[in-house]
């Protein structure tokens, strides 16, 4: 292998896929070597920076509180369950509103609508309890005089007493 | 070699000597996953708290790191989806720093001129990791941070091997790319 390695082919050298032809070449050329060896490098540096970097910030298991066993947890709402819950609280309370609401527009309405009727209906009839005949015929009962206490012979007589006093 | 401590199911009983044991590395992978050092503290914890709940079902198919391995990375995915919903934080005061991660580097008596291009590379390695897809970053970190092999990869990360070759492939390409503008 007379080429240089290409960039597919240095990182699959990197990820330690080698080929034997890939081998021979690095052994003989310098460049690729050296190329290698510098992205190698500055990968070794990169785990060596991220391991140095959290050994100082890890603070270990004992300043978590992992010490003295697995820590107890008290109930903690997570947005997951935030939003678990908000769904629910809107599956519940929608069939609820709209069950609520006909009820109130059915009570308000025939309320106000049907006392009025039940007004005006129980003044009439009493207008037309109290009235013994038909309203035209009110005139003519002006000159009946109606006693239950009397009967007819005694209204004969009165009748009679009546017809002498015109008489005379 | 992944350095991973081989332990039994039997070993877990005792998981105080587990969590002191491990803890570096999840919380080391949280921390360059998240880039934030409260929430990778947080992922540490959760991470442990459900390692203990089911060490019961653990039968030591496979080695405990790589057990924890694969908690943690489901948790860093978990906790990267909710910081989707969460942008305000992003702002926080426990964000890694990229100037301060970059001062980490050997000092071996380098000059002053080629510190200062490891430090640039290394921030340009940093922020190419960052901008790299999920999966991408998690086999990145997973292969050149925790020094894990491919096979423990995929059984942390429930992708097959080949599949875990192929994010690293590409996952490196670009960091190198990203590492290129700077030589």
């Amino acid at each position: 292998m007379n080429q240089h390695l290409s960039s597919q082919q240095i990182s699959s050298w990197l990820i330690g896929e080698r080929t034997p032809q890939a081998a021979e070449h690095v052994r003989e050329c310098d460049e690729c070597s050296a190329e290698l060896a510098r992205a190698g490098a500055v990968l070794q540096m990169f785990r060596g920076s991220v391991r140095r970097f959290s050994e100082a910030h890890s603070g270990g298991p004992a300043q978590r509180g992992w010490a003295a066993g697995p820590p107890r947890r008290g109930f903690r709402l997570r947005p997951a369950g935030l939003a678990w819950a908000a769904a629910v609280l809107m599956i519940v309370a929608i069939p609820l509103y709209r069950g609520l609401q006909p009820r109130d527009v059915g009570r308000q309405q025939p309320r106000a609508e049907p006392a009025l009727a039940d007004a005006l209906l129980l003044e009439q009839v009493d207008a037309e309890l109290s009235r013994t005949v038909p309203q035209p015929m009110e005139p003519l009962m002006r000159l009946v005089s109606w006693d239950p206490g009397l009967t007819d012979e005694s209204k004969d007589s009165r009748g009679a007493a009546a017809g002498n006093q015109v008489d005379r | 070699m992944i350095g991973a401590v081989e332990c039994s199911a039997s070993q877990i009983e005792d998981f105080d000597a587990v969590v002191e044991l491990h803890w570096p590395r999840v919380f080391r992978f949280a921390l360059a996953s998240l880039r934030d050092r409260d929430a990778a503290g947080s992922v540490a914890q959760d991470c442990f708290f459900k390692a203990y709940r089911s060490r019961e079902r653990f039968r030591g198919d496979c080695s405990i790191q790589t057990w924890l391995m694969q908690i943690a990375v489901n948790l860093v995915r978990d906790h990267g989806r909710n910081r989707r919903l969460q942008f305000w934080k992003r702002a926080q005061s426990s964000a890694v720093d990229l100037d301060a991660v970059s001062q980490w580097i050997p000092d071996g008596g380098a000059s002053p001129e080629s510190r200062a291009l490891a430090k640039e590379q290394l921030a340009a390695v940093w922020s190419a990791t960052a901008s790299l897809p999920e999966r991408q970053r998690t086999v990145f970190l997973l292969r050149f941070v925790e020094d894990m092999g491919l096979p423990d990869i995929a059984a942390a990360t429930g992708i097959k091997e080949g599949t875990v070759k192929t994010h690293l492939f590409r996952a490196l390409q670009s960091v190198r790319e990203r590492m290129g503008r700077l030589s």
